[in-house]
C-alpha cells in the first residue's frame, strides 16, 4: 500500500490531506504535527485576543477527531519530525524512531521571525503567529496593561495596534521602515494611512531601528536607534516570518524557501512542498518567491495532494502578491510587486469612497493599491492576474459595470482597459 | 445536481425587479446601506465606429465550481451546497476581514451593517423545497431563469451547433 506524510498541518498540510481523498487516493496518510492541535489560521489569533472569534474559531476546518474519521488519517501530534533523507524518503522523529514513504508534503509552515537583539526574550516581549502566542498576550492583557509598544508595522502589526488601542492601551507603532505596510503599501497611500493613525492617538516611529529592550523599574524600554527609548509595559515583536525550512537536506534545492515547480514539486523526487514554507511562481517577477497567504497555501496543498493521487494535469500556475486588511474602519488593499518602478497615477473615488493608486511599467499594471473600497478589490485583482496571462484582457462588461456601480471614474476604467 | 442560475443578456433590461425582490427575501436592510446580493446595471459604450452600445445586465454570485472565496476565506464560512452545488455560507465566525470580496473576481459577497459577510447563495433554501430563486421568480421578462447544469451543457451544444450551421450554410 502506497504511503504518503504530510508534516505539518495547518493550511496546506489540511487541504493535501483533502485533496489526496478527493482525487481517490487510498494509500496511507501520516500526518505528523508538533501540536495538538487540528489546523489553525495564524491570521485568527489577533481576533481571539480582540474577542472577536471564540477559541474554537482559531481552527476553520474543525476538529482533529472530525478531520480523522473524514480522511482516514493516521494522526502522530505533538511528533516533530527532526531529520529528512531526501534521498531514501525516510523521516526521524524526536524519539529516534524512523519511517519511509513513497510520497511526502513538507508543509511546515513558517514562524515568526524575532531578531537577534538583546532583551527580545523577555517574558514581557510577545510574537503573535501560534495559538499558544495568542493565549499568551490574552493572559497577560488581562493583568492589566497600560502601554504597548508594537515593532513591526505589518499586517499582524496593525490588528494589534487595533486591539490594544481598542482596550484604552496607549499604543506606540514602531518599524526601521519609513513606512507602514513596507512591503505592500506605496509610500503615497502610507502616508494617508499614517495620517489617519495619527489623528486615532497612534504613536508612530519610522526609520528608526531597534536595538535593545531593558527592563527597567516601571517595566521595559524599548530603545531605538538614534538614541529613542520607549517606555511600555509589554514589546509585541510583528516584523515578519521565516519559512520552516530545517528539513529541507542538501538533496533539496532551498531559496528563502523551499523551491517548488508548477507541481508543487521539489528538487528531490516524491518530495513535494506546499504553504508558508516554500518559493512558487510569482507570475509577476516569473520567479520563485514565498507568497506567505492562505489562500495560496490552500491551492499549493491542493496542488500536492492531486499530484500524489495521480490527478492528470493538475498544475498550479503560480499567484501575485495580495493582501487585504481591515482595520479601525479602513481597508487597505496591496496587489502586485511596489519593488517594481513604473509610472504612478493616482484616481480619488467620488464621495469619500476610497483612492486607487495603480503603478505601470511598460504599459503592464504592476501594482494597485486600493484605501477603503474592498468592494472594487476583486475585480482589479482578477484583471491583474488576465493581464499576466491573456493578451489585450479586458475587464468585461461584468467587471466594468461593478466598477462603475462603485463610482470608479471612466478615466480610471479606460486606463486600464488602455493598457494592453 | 448542480443549478445554474442563467441571465440572457438579450432579454434583461435592467429594469431592477430581481434586485428589489432579493431584498424581500434576505431581508435587505437599506436603511443601514446594505445592498441587495443582485446588482443591476447598465452600460454605454461606444465602439470603434463611435456607434453607442447599451449593455442590460444583472448580476450575481456565479456559484463558481471552484470557488476562490472559500479557499480564501480565514474562518472557514464558505461552502458548496451538496445536493445543488450553489455557493453558500455560515457567518457565525465571520471577523469581516473582506478577504472574500478581494477573492471573487465578480466583486458579490457584501457585509451586513454589523460587518458580517452575506452574499447570494442562490435561495438554496427556496430550491430545496423546489421554488425558485425569488430573482428568477420575478424577472418580468424571463431573462433569469434557473437550471440544472447538464440541461444548461446541453442547450448550449445545441445552440452553437445551429451557429455553427448559419455560418456554414451556402
Amino acid at each position: 500500500m502506497q504511503r504518503t506524510a504530510i508534516i505539518g498541518f495547518g493550511c496546506a498540510g489540511f487541504h493535501a490531506v483533502k485533496s489526496l481523498r478527493a482525487h481517490g487516493y487510498s494509500g496511507e496518510i501520516h500526518v505528523y504535527s508538533n501540536t495538538g492541535e487540528p489546523p489553525a489560521n495564524p491570521m485568527l489569533t489577533t481576533y481571539y485576543v480582540a474577542g472577536k472569534l471564540p477559541y474554537d474559531g482559531m481552527f476553520p476546518f474543525g476538529t482533529l477527531e472530525s478531520l480523522q474519521d473524514e480522511y482516514d488519517l493516521v494522526l502522530h501530534q505533538n511528533s516533530p519530525v527532526t531529520a529528512l533523507d531526501s534521498h531514501t524518503r525516510q523521516i526521524v522523529l524526536e524519539d529516534g524512531s524512523t519511517a519511509c514513504f513513497d510520497h511526502i508534503v513538507l508543509a511546515t509552515g513558517a514562524s515568526a521571525l524575532v531578531p537577534p537583539i538583546p532583551g527580545a526574550d523577555h517574558p514581557g516581549v510577545f510574537c503573535m503567529r501560534t495559538v499558544r502566542d495568542a493565549e499568551a498576550l490574552q493572559k497577560r492583557l488581562e493583568s492589566g496593561v497600560r502601554s504597548a509598544v508594537v515593532i513591526g508595522a505589518s499586517m499582524v502589526g496593525i490588528k494589534l495596534v487595533e486591539l490594544l488601542h481598542r482596550r484604552g492601551i496607549q499604543v506606540t507603532l514602531a518599524d526601521m521602515a519609513p513606512h507602514i505596510f513596507p512591503t505592500a503599501a506605496l509610500p503615497e497611500v502610507a502616508a494617508e494611512i499614517e495620517r489617519r493613525l495619527d489623528g486615532l492617538g497612534i504613536n508612530l516611529r519610522f526609520s528608526q531601528p531597534i536595538q535593545a529592550i531593558e527592563q527597567t523599574d516601571h517595566g521595559l524600554d524599548v530603545c531605538l536607534g538614534g538614541g529613542t527609548r520607549l517606555p511600555c509595559d509589554i514589546a509585541l515583536m510583528c516584523i515578519g516570518t521565516r519559512a520552516n525550512t530545517q528539513l529541507a537536506d542538501s538533496g533539496i534545492q532551498l531559496g528563502r524557501g523551499i523551491v517548488v515547480d508548477q507541481h508543487m514539486q521539489t528538487s528531490a523526487p516524491g518530495i513535494y512542498a506546499a504553504g508558508d514554507c516554500c518559493e512558487g511562481y510569482n507570475l509577476l517577477s516569473g520567479q520563485t518567491q514565498i507568497i506567505g497567504l492562505w489562500d495560496n497555501a490552500a491551492r499549493q496543498g491542493e496542488t500536492a495532494g492531486a499530484n500524489i493521487a495521480g490527478a492528470v494535469s493538475t498544475s498550479y500556475p503560480g499567484n501575485i502578491t495580495h493582501n487585504i486588511t481591515h482595520f479601525m474602519d479602513m481597508d487597505f488593499i496591496g496587489l502586485g510587486d511596489i519593488r517594481i518602478q513604473g509610472q504612478r497615477r493616482i484616481f480619488d473615488l467620488p464621495n469619500g469612497r476610497g483612492r486607487v493608486d495603480l503603478v505601470t511599467s511598460g504599459n503592464r499594471l504592476v501594482c494597485v493599491n486600493i484605501l477603503d473600497n474592498y468592494r472594487i478589490s476583486g475585480v482589479l485583482k482578477r484583471y491583474l492576474l488576465k493581464t499576466l496571462t491573456e493578451e489585450n484582457a479586458r475587464l468585461g462588461p461584468a467587471g466594468r459595470g461593478r466598477l462603475e456601480r462603485e463610482g470608479v471614474p471612466a478615466a480610471l476604467i479606460d486606463y486600464l482597459e488602455g493598457l494592453n | 445536481m448542480a443549478i445554474i442560475i442563467d441571465l440572457d443578456i438579450e432579454k434583461c433590461s435592467a429594469c431592477g425587479a430581481c434586485a428589489v425582490a432579493c431584498m424581500d427575501q434576505n431581508d435587505i436592510d437599506t436603511q443601514r446601506c446594505e445592498a441587495p446580493f443582485r446588482v443591476v446595471f447598465d452600460l454605454e459604450q461606444t465602439d470603434s465606429q463611435g456607434h453607442c452600445k447599451y449593455t442590460y445586465m444583472a448580476t450575481a454570485c456565479m456559484h463558481c465550481t471552484d470557488a476562490p472565496c472559500i479557499t480564501a476565506c480565514p474562518c472557514g464560512c464558505l461552502s458548496k451546497d451538496a445536493s445543488t452545488g450553489l455557493t453558500v455560507f455560515d457567518n457565525t465566525s465571520c471577523i469581516g476581514c473582506h478577504s472574500c470580496a478581494m477573492a471573487c473576481p465578480f466583486g458579490a459577497p457584501s457585509f451586513s451593517a454589523e460587518g458580517k459577510m452575506q452574499k447570494c447563495d442562490g435561495c438554496a433554501t427556496r430550491i430545496h423545497c423546489g421554488l425558485e430563486p425569488a430573482c428568477v421568480r420575478n424577472c418580468p421578462t424571463g431573462a433569469l431563469r434557473c437550471v440544472e447544469d447538464t440541461d444548461y451543457k446541453e442547450e448550449h451544444i445545441e445552440r452553437s451547433l445551429k451557429r455553427l450551421a448559419s455560418l456554414i450554410q451556402p
